[in-house]
């Protein structure tokens, strides 16, 4: 029945104010349901939080605003050194990623050096293992006098003492440093591959020579994604929590995360470790802002062409320098951590000759026994990171549909919010979520997941986001010309068109939730361990093997998950835009 | 092919009947600009009417309040005489019972053109065998019968444009809306379209809101031209009227182009409609104007002459609305195959003229003819 015969109607039935029936029909409970909802969760997942952080560290027993709490909070013994030796790692960190990332990127970018492809496969790989399984790796490559680089350079090489101390500063530098390079090298390489050749051809034409318009056209032109990597790697050595955990605990030093870490231990002392976080919540802030304002607006004003054979570099004799340069990177960051940390996991015990008598499974035996601690923290990470993975794309998709089709004041709070979370602490949001919901969750997994959920939502949001964004809003209204109700329309044309960003969110969800750990060690309980928290315990009751093993468990389970991106970034369907 | 006959049987008598879609006093704001600002129209059954204006006017922002995508701030919107909008009500587009063609297509790239064109019905809950014959002869409608099966990125722009007309029309709606369908074609085929468009809304008799900047496709397509600016209405009529007889210089400008000669007035002959002008270029010209502005036109009074470019002539009439003629200094001249396009100023008005000839300039001067009836007082 075509509709149009019911509004043959004698229009002098028609009211000029809409009868109430008519009224009702304007409104969508489903949207407003689902849309809702999505909001309360997001407050309380992330608005909670940190509100109560802010207020806990701000407020005294009885109610007053104060700054009582920052003055004891920092004269207690150890903070000040503390937050001395957190300033020098993110001072060394940043430096050090950058003297390795920047020049790699451009070796890789801009010349004819060979290597290339290895260089960017041991950033990747250096990229997805995280820290703590670092630290595993390099106890076996360079502890104090066991380690085996120690030994071959003691026994082969003339060496008088074991030249390299990975259970120090200087180790936990170093450890760091490979760990975030990457980003600086993914980074700034993007975007030297994205400058425009004819705006260095305009400068050479002009007369400027190689070296001058590198140095006056090329490197202005990427020095936003340059100041964008080095405000990660910033925040990412600051609020690291992992490696200064493990290291820290063997050579006996602190930083502002390990001291927020044992202000949580019994008895925990909650406005404390709120007050201990601010300085990290405020230097997060600050960054975003510049982030935000200054670096991102210069960015997309330059990054717009595409980059041709004409920008390589010819290196000559120097080419083999800059590959030996590579190699010796490739070798560090990805080679050896990752051969170390599987033989480890086969070695009857770190220590002895590698040797094949010497190879052994019981550590696997031991980590998949039911009896043990593992086994059930590898059933609890798997099914926290599902759990994750799920609400996370779930949410992203609603959120981010909001965000880029409502038009209403909330929007831009929706995204600031989120992003609030992504620049956050881990180890300081934990401590929100502990104060916000340790009442009702103590003991349990869902403590976890919220954690889990608020802190990884900005990934899952910014990557769907961005495939609505790239949807026609005509895709969606053309549904509800046809006859179909929002939901419907979500579900037949937006999901379907986004189910690739879904996808590939679910997964970098799934795999970065599988090695959380800063937020796992403070919320997790006998119960409700965790294969990071295992892993760091296994390291610190000397049970490196263990560590290994489990390590390799978490590893391998991480990059099978991410190689479901391919599938999920395959293209059925070519999209009209 | 019958088959829009289910609409065709709602047709009765057109007195009886509300107008198909009624905006009163419709405005909206986007930013702080006023995008509409007070806009008042009837489209009657089956009637084709364009909403022609440069980009900014309001016409797409009037489109979309019509779809139930935006919101009004202020006035009414009423779809065969039920409210579908006001500032504190919005029937969602869904139950509006409309068809729509996006300036994009929107063609969903998911999925086939059959399920693109029977997405509707299936939302409308019909039987699979029904939807299937419903969608085959819609496809024959707008001759893709054999594409059904093909996914939209393996079509041609023009082939997905009508995979988007033929969505639009599958649910036999009662109000077509187009924004804009043809402006991605290529130039030789948004020309084809125009036609067969034309014929398409002629054929089925759907009553059809269109949107287009492009002045040619208003005339070829429009019942009515609705000429937009500024979130108002400057002028409706036939294209006819929009383009001979135009209510203001921006309908005059934007709709074809215009020469405006100012001068003053010498007589009023309004029994005649006509006034005589003394132009300011040299000449009196006698031209016909609106009644309601030769009701308060005096002798003395400024006024400007509208002239297109095809009215200006190198022959004298027989019986020439003019004394002399208009002296004309040679400027420039392009020869563009069907004809030439002079440019000529006249004391300091230019002038554009196209002509069959070249025509013969002595010293670069001539003298030109206004074809009879032709010039008009637009204010």
């Amino acid at each position: 029945m075509s509709s149009a015969t019911l509004f043959t109607d004698d229009p002098r039935n028609v009211p000029d104010s809409p009868a109430l029936l008519q009224r009702l029909s304007g409104i969508q409970p489903v949207k407003l349901l689902v849309i809702g909802f999505a909001i309360v969760v997001l407050l309380a997942l992330i608005a909670y939080p940190l509100a109560l952080l802010i207020g806990y560290s701000l407020i005294d027993a009885q109610g007053n605003l104060t700054f009582d709490t920052f003055e004891k909070a920092f004269n207690r013994r150890g903070m000040w050194a503390a937050t001395v030796n957190s300033t020098v790692l993110v001072g060394l960190v940043t430096a050090g990623a950058c003297a390795l990332g920047i020049p790699l990127a451009w070796i890789v970018a801009r010349t004819d050096a060979p290597g290339k492809i290895l260089v960017t496969l041991a950033a990747g790989i250096s990229f997805v293992i995280p820290s703590f399984i670092s630290v595993v790796s390099w106890i076996f490559l360079a502890a104090p006098n066991s380690g085996y680089l120690n030994k071959l350079a003691v026994e082969y090489l003339g060496f008088t003492q074991a030249p390299f101390n990975i259970m120090s500063f200087g180790g936990l530098v170093f450890i760091e440093i490979i760990g975030v390079y990457p980003l600086v090298f993914f980074a700034v390489s993007a975007a030297l591959h994205n400058v425009d050749a004819s705006n260095e051809q305009a400068a050479r034409v002009l007369g400027a020579g190689r070296l001058r318009t590198t140095l006056t056209i090329t490197l202005p032109l990427v020095r936003p994604a340059i100041l964008s990597a080095i405000i990660l790697v910033m925040l990412d050595a600051l609020s690291s929590f992992g490696a200064p955990a493990a290291i820290g605990t063997m050579a006996n030093f602190s930083v502002i995360t390990t001291k927020i870490y044992d202000l949580l231990k019994f008895p925990p002392q909650f406005n404390y470790a709120a007050a201990v976080a601010m300085p990290i919540m405020v230097f997060t802030a600050v960054s975003l802002l510049i982030q935000k304002y200054a670096v991102r607006a210069e960015n997309f004003r330059t990054l717009t062409g595409k980059a041709t054979s004409a920008q390589i570099t010819i290196l000559g004799r120097w080419r083999w320098l800059a590959a030996g340069f590579g190699i010796v990177v490739v070798f560090a960051t990805a080679v050896l951590p990752v051969g170390a940390l599987l033989l480890l996991s086969v070695l009857s015990s770190f220590g002895t000759d590698v040797s094949l008598s010497n190879l052994v499974t019981k550590h696997y035996a031991l980590i998949f026994d039911a009896d043990f601690v593992a086994r059930g923290s590898i059933i609890n990470s798997l099914l926290l990171a599902l759990a994750t993975a799920t609400v996370c794309a779930g949410l992203g998709l609603v959120l981010g549909w909001v965000v880029e089709r409502v038009k209403f004041f909330g929007r831009e709070a929706i995204t600031f919010l989120v992003m609030i979370a992504y620049g956050f602490p881990s180890i300081a949001y934990a401590v929100g979520i502990l104060m916000g919901y340790v009442n009702l969750f103590y003991g349990t997994l869902t403590l976890i997941l919220i954690a889990y959920a608020g802190k990884l939502l900005p990934i899952a949001f910014v990557l769907v986001r961005n495939g609505i964004q790239q949807l026609s809003t005509d895709l969606e209204e053309a549904a509800r010309i046809s006859g179909a109700g929002w939901l419907r329309s979500v579900r037949d044309v937006t999901f379907p068109l986004v189910r690739g960003a879904v996808g590939i969110a679910w997964v970098l969800v799934f795999s970065l939730s599988l090695r959380e750990l800063s937020m796992s060690a403070i919320l997790s309980q006998a119960d409700t361990q965790v294969m990071p928290t295992v892993v760091i315990q296994f390291i610190e009751d000397g049970a490196i093997e263990l560590a290994a093993a489990l390590s390799v468990v978490i590893v391998t389970v991480s990059l099978s998950i991410l190689g479901l991106i391919r599938f999920f970034s395959r293209k059925k369907t070519a999209v009209v835009s | 092919m019958n088959f829009y006959s289910p609409a065709a049987h709602i047709l009765p008598a057109v007195d009886a009947q509300p107008a198909r879609l009624e905006l009163r006093d419709l405005r909206k704001k986007l930013g702080d600009t006023a995008a509409v600002n007070g806009i008042d129209l009837r489209v009657a059954p089956g009637e084709s009417v364009v909403l022609l204006g440069p980009s900014g006017c309001g016409k797409t922002t009037t489109l979309r309040m019509v779809a139930g995508f935006l919101q009004p701030e202020g006035g009414e919107i009423h779809l065969d005489g039920k409210l579908a909008s006001s500032a504190s009500f919005a029937l969602p587009p869904e139950k509006r019972h409309l068809g729509m063609v996006f300036q994009t297509y929107a063609v969903w790239p998911h999925k086939t053109v059959a399920d693109n064109v029977g997405y509707g019905l299936v939302v409308a809950g019909k039987k699979r065998a029904e939807i299937e014959r419903e969608v085959a002869a819609v496809l024959d409608l707008v001759q893709l019968g054999d594409l059904a099966k093909r996914y939209p990125s393996e079509l041609s722009g023009g082939q997905q444009q009508r995979v988007a007309l033929a969505r639009a029309l599958a649910t036999k709606p009662t109000l077509l809306l187009l924004d804009e369908p043809l402006s991605n074609l290529d130039a030789s085929l948004r020309q084809e379209m125009r036609f067969e468009l034309r014929a398409l809304q002629k054929r089925i008799g759907i009553t059809t809101l269109y949107v287009t900047h492009d002045q040619d496709e208003a005339l070829v397509l429009a019942d009515r031209v609705v000429v937009m600016n500024k979130g108002r209405i400057e002028q409706v009529g036939t294209p006819e009227q929009v383009y001979r007889t135009p209510a203001s210089r921006f309908v005059g400008n934007f709709v074809g182009t215009a020469n405006l000669l100012e001068g003053a007035i010498v007589t009023v002959d309004r029994a005649a409609g006509r006034v005589s002008v003394a132009l300011d270029a040299g000449d009196i010209a006698t031209a016909r104007a609106s009644a309601g502005w030769l009701a308060t036109a005096t002798p003395g009074q400024r006024a400007t002459l509208l002239l297109r470019p095809e009215d200006i002539r190198f022959d004298r009439p027989e019986k020439p609305d003019q004394q002399t003629g208009l002296d004309v200094q040679f400027v420039s001249a392009a020869f563009l195959g069907s004809r030439y396009e002079l440019q000529l100023t006249a004391k300091d008005t230019p002038l554009r003229v196209q002509s069959r000839t070249p025509g013969t300039f002595t010293d670069g001067r001539a003298r030109l003819w206004f074809r009879p009836d032709s010039a008009w007082v637009v204010a």
